[in-house]
This record gives C-alpha cells, structure tokens and sequence, in this order.
C-alpha cells in the first residue's frame, strides 16, 4: 500500500490530459491485477450484462433465425397483450398471493424455532434437534416435490391413511385447487425452518451473556429476558432478512410449483415465472415471455427498493 | 442439571423440548421412511406396512437400479457437472475476489457498482435462455457451467475475507520482489481455504441439486444429470399426468424410486453434517455487507 492515490487528491485542479495521463500510470501499476480481472469482467459482461441486453427482446418479434439485432420493432405490442389478457390478472394474484402467504406464514417460524432452541441447556439435545433440522435445505427441490407427492397420493400417501384411520374421505390434494397453497407454503417452511434460523442462532450467539447476568440478578424470567433481550438484540437481523425476502417475494420458488402443478391446479399455481417458463420455453413465444419475465422484473425490484425505504424511515436499517 | 433436581425444570422448558422433538420427527422421519422403503420387499410397501423400518430387508430395488443404463449414466453425468462446475466456480471467484479486495485497485468502485446492481436486476429465464442460445452453448455441459461460473453473493463473501485477512505477509512478498500472480497462488489462497471450504460447499450443492438449468438447456437425454431423471421418473406432470391421480405404483416401483432418491442424496448427506458453521459464516458475513 505504498501507492499514494494521486488521483483523487488532485483531480479536481487537473487538466484533462494530466487525468487521462494519471489513469493510464493507475492502470499501468495494476496491469498484474487487471490481467487477474479480466475472466470475471468477461463472466459479468457477458452472462449478467448480455441478458440485460438481451430484454430488448420484449420490445420485438424475436426468432432464433433473425437474432436479437435482426429482429423487428414492436414497441409495447407484447406488454399491451399480456396487459389485456385474462392470465394478467391470474398470474398477479397468485403470484403475490403465493408469495405474501410464504412470507407471512414462513417468516415468524425461524425466529421463534432459533429463540426456543436457545432455551435449551442440554447441549447435545440442541445441537442434535439443529442438526437435523436444517437437514431438508440439503435436499433438492425434485427430492422434496416427489417426497410431498409421495406423502400426500391418495392410495398410499400417509396423510391419506391417516385421514381414512380417522374414518374421513380421502383428500386429492394435488388436484383440488384449495389445497395448493396451504401445500405449498407448509411444505416450503418444512423445509427452510432450520436452514434459515442458522441465522438468527448466529445473531443470538452474538448477544453479550452479562446482559442476561444483569437481567438474572434483576430477578427477570426467562420470558421477560427473550422479549426485553433476546429480541432486541437480534432486530437487526430481523429486519434485513424482511427486505430480502420482501424483495424476492415475487420471485417465488417456481422450480417447486412447476413440479408440483399440473392443468388442474394452475388457476392457483401458475405464477409469473412459470408462465413465462411454458409460454417462452415450451411454446417458443421468446418476445411474449421475455416481456412478462421484464414485468416481474421490475415488480421485484420496485418491491425491493420499497421495503428497503421504509425500513430505513422506520428504523434506519436498511440493506444500503 | 441432576444435582438441581427437578425444580429447575419449569413448564416452559417441558413444552419447548416437546415442541422441538416433534420438529425433529417431522424433519427426518420422511427421510428414514423413504430410505425403509428403499430397503423393503415390494409386496410390503404395496400394502402400505412399511412405516419407520424396513420391511423384508433387502437390496433389490437398488440393483435394479444400477441395472438400469439411465440411473447410473445420469450419476456419472452430475458427478462430472458438479465437479467440473464447482472447479471452475472456485477458481473464477478466487481470482476475480483478489483484485476487488485490493483497496488502491484500478477502478475498483465501478466495479464493485457493476457487480452489486446485478444482484438486482434479474433479467429472468428468457433473456438468459437466449443469450446461451447465441452463443451456441445449448447441449453442452458449459451451458450449465458458465453462466452461473461466478455467484456474486460467494464473491463478495470471499472477498471481504480476502480483505481482512492481514496486509504484512503481502508486503513481504513484495519486498521480495513477488508478482501479484504469486502472491494470489502462493500466499492468499492457500491462507484462505476455510473460506474456499465454505464457497465450495455452496457451489457444490448448487451443482448437484440443480434441475431447471440442465432441464432447460440440454435436449440430449444421455446428458441428463440425476435430477432430471429423478423429475421424469417421480414426477413428470407435462401436460397433465400427474402421478398422483394414479395409483403410484403403477408408474414404477415405489422401492426403485426411492433407492434412487437415496443413492442421490448420498453425497449430499456426507457432507452436510459438516457444514453448519459454514453457513453461518456466510451467511452473516452476507449480512453485514450490506
């Protein structure tokens, strides 16, 4: 670190030519590092900033033959289709529906399943019970799809037996529309609780214990020191996990619905990803889907920036 | 604890290791069930008798199995993805993490600014399926390789590890007269191998678990990687034939399908036991970044 940056203690007196000159030393002393640079410029230019580009496609009538360049104009043309037709609606609802339902139901259960698993004093108990509980965040989406699949068939499924041992009807529950969403969202908790209250267990570990002491001489009980301590100190956390997962709300995970719906179920199921998915990949419409894909996009993004707003108005946490 | 005797246990603790044991029931008892299965006679698990144990132990839905060419092909297949996959991830974000971390870098700000705002803007499937399109790589191992060959969030984790890692060891190998090509090979990433461990499992598990991509860009069914078999055999709802509307049985044999979901998860279940402080680590450091 021997350098001293030039550069930005005299730029603003400089002329152009002594700037350009100055850019030139800097890159010149970094060549060793620029050369080390250079496969990650690539990667991003081309597989993060080349899909960017790529969107315009939305704005065409995009075919493999013609190319993104070659393609025609179209302005607005798919965005006003997909705007007027019936899916629009369909697809917002379930999308946010789908998604809010995850974050709603999902996000408390980490929190709560870290703060009782610090109440226990028998260590290998604890550490057994976490083990085993983050164990699904391992398994695939295909592996989990095919174990709900599995355990909820009508002949042998075991709820269904539980149901007909408790002499009541069997229950179709990946063909009945009404079933979908408590499927899905209790199955995605199953498996996210413990992988996500990693996180707060950390953020717990990193409580100092003398304000637990203090709180102890002051003859506090142990549910006092979790709401007046425990979490407090662990907010901060909570509340970065909130924006992030406000903000990948509408990014729901489509990987698990598109295993688990079928025609029958897609009035609840289908949600924007999916669909752009069937009608992009499986019925080549690029254009059209590429337009709903750049839709979600920004409803994301717009979430996003919007959750992060309001967090930093409310608490001054914030993700930048 | 004995010593106390039994009034240091209050009511609050009784229900909280209740409810914590039914957690871990409901955790791993789909997991014991299926590996039972697995291991049964098919007449057992026809009539539905097999709950936590096997039943008839046996291993032949396992040699079926391997017997059949499309199982054993696909393994091979996601070994040779994952490894390759993960190799080429971990080099890329070791190299590309080292002049990031470098505080005087050449254009250093701009970079970083690059790479945060794609963390954000998420073109979606298309855009991305038609940028590999052009590029020719469809049907071709790298399609599942390139495009995910660096994940910003393990780059930028790795990278404020490179940061705090202590500046005098560099500054001697500069004296030295060491290039900044030895000092990444022979001093930052041999010292930084907790934090490639770590990265690495993640890259792993994302390789070895991964089905959309390989379903969407490989066409070719001797390429496919496990996952996608498992999909096609387990699961297969295109156009509507949903196994569950059938008898699961008559698909194909409920003890193959899961010696199958078993020999997947094997590698999987090795390492994860492990991995705990790991995700922490990354996952905090995640979070501080900001």
């Amino acid at each position: 670190m021997a350098h001293v940056n030039t550069e930005t203690v005299q730029a603003p007196s400089r002329s152009l030519r002594g700037r350009i000159v100055s850019v030139f030393r800097h890159m010149r002393r970094d060549r060793q590092l620029l050369m080390l640079f250079i496969p990650c410029l690539l990667f991003y230019a081309i597989f993060r900033y080349g899909p960017l580009y790529g969107m315009i496609i939305a704005f065409k009538d995009y075919s493999v033959f013609t190319g993104i360049m070659g393609s025609d104009w179209v302005g607005l043309k798919h965005f006003e289709k997909f705007f007027s037709s019936a899916d629009f609606w369909l697809l917002f609802k379930n999308t946010l529906l789908l998604g809010s339902l995850t974050l709603v139901f999902g996000f408390p259960f980490p929190i709560i399943l870290a703060i009782l698993l610090n109440e226990v004093r028998v260590k290998w108990f604890k550490k057994s019970v976490q083990t085993i509980s983050y164990l699904p965040a391992f398994l695939s989406v295909v592996i989990i799809s095919s174990m709900i699949i599995d355990f909820l068939s009508p002949n042998q499924g075991i709820f269904n037996q539980l149901l007909a041992a408790l002499g009541f009807e069997k229950i179709y529950f990946l063909i009945e529309p009404e079933w979908f969403r408590p499927v899905y969202v209790l199955s995605d908790i199953w498996a996210t609780v413990g992988y996500e209250a990693i996180i707060y267990m950390a953020a717990i570990a990193g409580i100092s214990p003398s304000l637990y002491e203090a709180a102890k001489v002051d003859g506090a009980k142990r549910r006092h020191m979790i709401w007046s301590i425990t979490i407090p100190s662990i907010m901060p956390t909570i509340i970065i996990m909130f924006i992030l997962k406000t903000g990948s709300m509408i990014r729901v995970g489509y990987e698990k619905v598109l295993l688990l719906y079928n025609p029958m179920t897609y009035e609840v199921a289908d949600v924007f990803s999916t669909y752009v998915y069937r009608k992009g990949l499986l019925e080549s419409n690029y254009s059209y889907a590429a337009a709903v894909g750049l839709f979600e996009a920004l409803v994301a993004m717009t979430m996003l920036l919007s959750a992060n707003y309001i967090s930093k108005r409310l608490g001054g946490n914030g993700l930048w | 604890m004995v010593a106390k005797g039994l009034r240091s246990i209050s009511l609050f603790q009784i229900i909280n290791t209740i409810l914590l044991v039914c957690l871990a029931v409901a955790t791993i008892y789909p997991i014991l069930y299926i590996t039972a299965v697995s291991l049964s006679d098919t007449s057992y698990v026809v009539r539905g008798e097999v709950t936590l144990l096997p039943k008839g132990f046996n291993f032949g839905a396992y040699k079926e199995v391997l017997m059949d060419n499309r199982i054993p092909r696909a393994y091979l297949n996601t070994i040779y993805y994952t490894v390759l996959g993960t190799v080429i991830n971990l080099l890329m974000t070791a190299v590309a993490a080292y002049p990031l971390s470098r505080r005087t870098f050449f254009g250093r700000k701009f970079f970083m600014l690059a790479i945060i705002i794609t963390m954000f803007l998420n073109p979606g499937i298309i855009p991305n399926y038609v940028i590999v399109q052009n590029l020719g790589l469809l049907d071709s191992v790298w399609a599942l390789v390139l495009p995910n060959a660096i994940w910003t969030f393990e780059l930028l984790i790795l990278k404020s590890f490179y940061e705090s890692m202590s500046g005098s060891l560099r500054e001697a190998a500069v004296v030295d007269g060491a290039s900044e090509y030895r000092i990444l090979f022979n001093i930052v990433i041999p010292l930084s191998k907790p934090a490639l461990a770590s990265i690495g499992l993640f890259y792993f598990m994302g390789h070895w678990n991964s089905f959309f991509i390989p379903m969407i860009y490989l066409n070719d069914a001797a390429m496919y990687p496990l996952q996608v078999v498992l999909r096609d055999m387990l699961i297969f709802n295109e156009g509507g034939n949903n196994p569950s509307l059938v008898d699961a049985a008559a698909l194909a044999p409920q003890a193959m399908k899961n010696a199958t979901i078993v020999l997947s998860m094997i590698p999987v279940l090795m390492i994860y036991p492990f991995a705990q402080k790991y995700f922490a680590k990354g996952v905090m450091l995640g979070s501080e970044k900001g």
